[in-house]
């Protein structure tokens, strides 16, 4: 190898690190980031709570509904639960930008709520919760609405009903 | 007049925390001038309790939890954990996920070699060298990034296949990221063959026979460079590496400089390999939804990771939770064989003869 070479090729088309923080830093786009989570497509099944493998995901049941939590301070973004979530509601984004204060610790965490709704059928309190993409196959849009909107309970009725009518 | 009595050989200490090596390992050197007369290795640094850890897990999360055990061969640990679970439940692996699954480890592969004859460089003081290495490395690192959203933990792997496909895009940027990386890995390859500075403090250093390397069962680069052609993937070939152009380098120099080398060809190789999947790289499905049943069981798997061979145990039971989970990984043996390598060599190659074998102290002690 001649250095001199390698030197020459490194002052001409260097330098090879980026200039970061000063001009943004090139990301790729497949890059494992923070964690973004839509509660309008969760079906609330939990798998993503079951296989994350640091416990950086817990679901609480409150008042408002099923609350979810990433805390990005223990997530190892390994994107588990971005692989397993049937509905891809929860996907790892580009953004790596992670460095925070101490006491924003806490702060840096991804929320979301289902929220909890009376099912307009029976009147008991039910999560709206998206439907599972295999129960639902050639629904029309007014009956996937109609059947969200539904208690688990409801839900199996309005399906066993829907098939004896068909 | 005062008699001075001098002893005729002292103990030094070389870590726990040492500059010249990069992770915990603690050896009491007993040497009589500069030379080394006896080496004891002392273990337990980094134990974190991972094997106990992993069976309070479920085999999803240990996916994630045994990639975590060593940064370097990451990619090796589920591979050969998704291996074994893959025995117990019978589940039969696509063929484009086996492709994937050899490009993942190929990659890995070549980004550990040069990081190490990098490291090496860097300990003969060859410092212009150390950068130059480790910025070809960087393009392995750049495309790890690129295909699998991380430089070092690719999360390649599920249970039943692979997690990340690879479509066109990421073909492409594969290829162009060989056709950079394949020449400077080649002229590494040179400039580590011929220049003076890396042949003076390499050559006849830190030397394995034969034998001893039997005795060990040393494994990996470390092994080949003592003669010893054993390869797990030529050995007991997994995945689809019976049809693809694997080479086992041998060299019988027995020392520094041919673990060097040996990583460097097997580097030329992995991009050769890589060239070929990427060919003939099939389509079809990856995986079939990463969650199958493993019923309770037992299974070995063995995997050919950067440092050598990594043999993981398995046995389940009803619960989610695997009831044991052990592995065997390849520094275990190599670290033993630096008693004999350390043996009559000079305190200034401690470090170089450490590097040698490519110590991963935090999967030895997990």
């Amino acid at each position: 190898m001649n250095f001199l070479q390698l030197f020459a090729h490194n002052l001409t088309k260097g330098p090879f690190t980026d200039p970061f923080p000063f001009e943004p830093a090139p990301t790729a786009k497949r890059f494992r980031g923070k964690i973004e989570f839509d509660p309008e497509t969760c079906e609330g099944c939990r798998k993503c709570e079951k296989v994350c493998p640091a416990g950086a995901i817990r679901f609480t049941k409150t008042a408002n509904g099923l609350e979810f939590d990433c805390w990005h301070d223990s997530c190892v973004f390994c994107g588990n639960c971005e692989f397993h979530c049937p509905t891809n509601a929860i996907h790892q984004t580009q953004d790596w930008h992670l460095a925070h204060v101490q006491q924003d610790k806490f702060s840096m965490v991804e929320h979301g709520v289902i929220p909890s709704h009376e099912c307009p059928s029976c009147g008991k309190p039910a999560l709206y919760t998206a439907a599972p993409a295999n129960k639902i196959k050639g629904f029309s849009e007014a009956e996937v609405a109609e059947f969200r909107s539904l208690c688990p309970k409801c839900r199996g009725k309005y399906l066993r009903e829907r098939k004896s009518r068909s | 007049m005062t008699e001075h009595t001098v002893a005729s050989s002292y103990k030094i200490p070389v870590g726990p925390l040492h500059v010249a090596l990069e992770e915990p390992m603690y050896f009491r050197v007993s040497v009589k001038g500069e030379t080394i007369e006896n080496v004891e290795l002392n273990a337990g640094h980094v134990h974190r309790g991972v094997e106990y850890l992993a069976t309070k897990r479920t085999l999803l999360q240990n996916m994630i939890l045994t990639e975590r055990i060593c940064s370097l061969c990451s990619n090796s640990h589920p591979e050969a954990l998704a291996m074994a679970a893959e025995t117990i439940g019978a589940v039969e692996v696509p063929e484009r996920a086996q492709y994937l699954r050899v490009i993942a480890g190929e990659v890995k592969r070549v980004a550990s070699h040069l990081f190490n004859v990098g490291i090496l460089a860097h300990l003969v003081g060859f410092e212009a060298l150390f950068m130059h290495a480790m910025q070809v490395r960087e393009v392995a690192q750049d495309l790890k990034e690129a295909v699998y959203g991380n430089r070092m933990d690719l999360g390649a792997h599920c249970l039943g296949g692979t997690r990340c496909d690879m479509d066109d895009e990421a073909i492409a940027f594969m290829r162009t990221a060989l056709d950079k990386i394949e020449p400077d890995v080649r002229e590494l390859e040179k400039t580590y063959r011929t220049n003076g500075s890396i042949l003076r403090r390499t050559r006849g250093i830190g030397i394995l026979t034969h034998e001893d390397a039997i005795a060990c069962g040393v494994v990996g680069p470390v092994a080949r460079a003592s003669d010893i052609q054993y390869d797990v993937r030529t050995a007991a070939p997994y995945h689809v590496y019976d049809r693809l152009p694997v080479e086992v380098p041998v060299l019988d120099g027995c020392d520094v400089w041919s673990r060097a080398m040996i990583r460097l060809q097997e580097a030329v190789n992995s991009i050769e390999i890589l060239w070929v999947c990427l060919d003939h790289l099939p389509d079809g499905p990856i995986n079939d939804g990463g969650d199958p049943y493993i019923p309770p069981g037992q299974a070995i798997a063995r995997t050919e990771a950067p440092r050598g061979e990594l043999v993981y145990y398995l046995k389940t039971n009803d619960e989610p939770e695997p009831e044991r989970l052990k592995w065997r990984v390849p520094s275990y043996p190599n670290w033993d064989a630096l008693t004999f390598m350390l043996k009559e060599a000079k305190v200034a190659d401690i470090a170089i003869i450490v590097n040698s074998i490519d110590p991963c102290i935090s999967c030895t002690e997990r």
